[in-house]
């Protein structure tokens, strides 16, 4: 069996064992509750902003709880000593983390589409999640290594929110009405992923994918390049004993 | 198997270097310990070896390669003893075992190594409730389950009891003898003792000294006479010491003397033991 597959088939039995897999179920769960909450039978527009916040924050947190697990206990030492390319770990947990948002996607869009109305394609949805969770599975790589422990990651993650996600949400739902505000939310990541999720209603104008598409793609492959590099530099530091 | 030249390591947040410049090889089917008291830069020094830590300055060859130009498949031929708890806590040894060897293309028995260290019969309990001792034999069995050219162990024996350090040691022993090489490094005297081939002191980041423990011995050491007495009417007085070199000890009259006179208590032949040497040459070179 290739490593990158023995890799993967143990992080997905970790991400049971550790009980993460349940967390984002939960998670999940709880995003359907507000679905269900919510009195307007079409959620077209509510839905992209659930997907919005579970593929970037969730995306996040699950980057780094996984490497701090296995940091605290030791492990991370082990597979630093074994045949296992840094390229094959790291994209091995951008994979997984995927995978897990695209399972949150499902699960709400079944129930989306069950229990109310809901007005977009779910292939748009789809490539819209995975660029999404891919691009931010490797900010969560970052935001870790410049994290000492699990509550510097979520302050780290809560400042990501604070100054990318929140502000561009508010401004996608019109409660910040301001064209320079909206001028500068474009160099934001999250402006791109919002655009692309909502371009799954297909009301959005094509220059505008193109530039989401654009941001994400480019902008993965660029982090994908740091977080390769720097890791190096953050296992040394993990080696200290 | 290995030539360390000259090889100093700086941590990037220190000031100072912590291995400063050290020089040695590793011979094939050797076991070779490295010595020194805690904090020397032994753990560091397994680190470079083992490419956990770069950048370090001089060379290091293995098989006559500069360490740097191997990439990962280095691993497929080194097994790696840590002295800190490295396994998936949540799942069961069973499970880690089995996860590590699918990395490898060479897989060791380790079945037969488990039963052995006593840790069979507990393979499908979580590694978080192993008990220190049975993480330290699992340990064991993660490093060598490739059934790697070269193993590095650190404090492989620290923290178990008696009979499974034992075990332990013979295993070492066995890997040795069907050709294995090994650094081992430790400041448990009775382990050099019994196992090691060679031996480098480590003193204040350097190697102060490298021979086999019995050329140590000889070197360093002295055989004593060591007899505790006291006065034939000394009631409950505290006894007194004294020491004679065996080797004079036959023409020594004022042990004679002791002996006719005193009220011998104990009398031991002391030879100078590894620990004696380490003190010496570790304390004697700090302070120099
Ligand atoms: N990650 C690190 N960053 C900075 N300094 C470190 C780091 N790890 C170790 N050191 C320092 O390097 C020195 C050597 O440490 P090392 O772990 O190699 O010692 P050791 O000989 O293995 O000791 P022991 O017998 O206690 O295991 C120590 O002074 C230690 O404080
Ligand atoms: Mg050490």
């Amino acid at each position: 069996m290739p490593n990158f597959l023995v890799l993967l088939l143990g992080e997905i039995k970790r991400l049971q064992r550790y009980n993460i897999m349940t967390a984002s179920v939960v998670v999940a769960l709880l995003w359907i509750g507000v679905l269900y909450l919510t009195e307007i039978p079409d959620i077209t527009f509510i839905f992209p902003m659930l997907i919005y916040v579970d593929s970037t924050s969730m995306a996040i947190l699950l980057v780094g709880v996984t490497i701090f697990f296995e940091k605290q206990e030791g492990s991370l030492h082990t597979l630093l000593v074994t045949p296992i390319n840094k390229k094959d770990y790291l994209l091995n947990k951008s994979v997984v983390t995927v995978a897990t948002s695209i399972v949150t996607l499902v699960i709400l869009y079944l129930y989306a589409a069950i229990f109310k109305e809901i007005d977009m394609s779910f292939t748009g949805l789809l490539g819209a999640v995975i660029l999404v969770s891919l691009f931010h599975s490797l900010v969560g790589f970052l935001l870790t290594y410049r994290s000492r422990d699990f509550t510097a990651l979520l302050i780290n993650m809560m400042k990501y929110m604070f100054i990318f996600m929140i502000p561009t949400l508010l401004e996608y739902i019109r409660i910040i009405q301001h064209d320079l505000v909206e001028m500068i939310l474009y160099l934001a990541p999250t402006k791109a992923a919002i655009i692309l999720l909502y371009a799954a209603a297909g009301e959005t104008e094509l220059w505008e994918i193109i530039y989401a598409l654009t941001y994400l793609g480019v902008g993965s492959i660029v982090l994908f390049m740091v977080v390769l590099k720097k890791f190096e530099q953050f296992a040394v530091q993990e080696s200290g004993v | 198997m290995f030539q360390v030249k000259d090889v100093t390591y700086r941590y990037p947040k220190n000031r100072e270097d912590t291995i400063k410049g050290i020089t040695f090889d590793i011979r094939q089917g050797e076991i070779f310990g490295l010595l020194g008291p805690s904090g020397v830069g032994k753990s560091t020094t397994q680190k470079i070896m083992v490419k956990l830590l770069s950048g370090y300055q001089g060379e290091i060859y293995y098989r006559g390669k500069e360490l740097k130009g191997y990439d990962k498949e280095y691993y497929q031929e080194i097994g790696v003893g840590f002295e800190v708890p490295v396994h998936f806590s949540k799942l069961t040894a069973e499970e880690n075992i089995n996860f590590f060897r699918k990395l490898y293309r060479n897989q060791a028995n380790t079945d037969a190594m488990m039963k052995r260290l006593g840790i069979f019969d507990a393979r499908n309990k979580k590694v978080d409730q192993f008990s220190k001792g049975m993480k330290i034999r699992l340990n064991f069995v993660r490093a060598v389950l490739n059934n790697p050219a070269v193993l590095f162990l650190d404090e492989p024996t620290i923290g178990l009891d008696p009979s499974n350090a034992r075990i332990l040691k013979t295993m070492i022993k066995e890997y040795r003898d069907y050709g294995g090489t090994v650094l081992l490094s430790t400041h448990l005297m009775n382990d050099v003792d019994e196992l090691c081939d060679r031996v480098a002191f480590m003193v204040d980041g350097q190697i102060a000294e490298i021979d086999t423990p019995q050329n140590l011995k000889l070197k360093h050491g002295e055989k004593k006479v060591e007899v505790e007495y006291n006065e034939h009417d000394a009631g409950d007085r505290p006894s007194k010491r004294a020491s004679f070199e065996l080797e004079t000890i036959n023409r020594n009259e004022e042990f004679f003397k002791l002996m006719r006179t005193k009220k011998i208590i104990t009398m031991h032949s002391k030879e100078t033991t590894l620990d004696d040497i380490f003190i010496k040459i570790t304390g004697v070179e700090k302070h120099a």
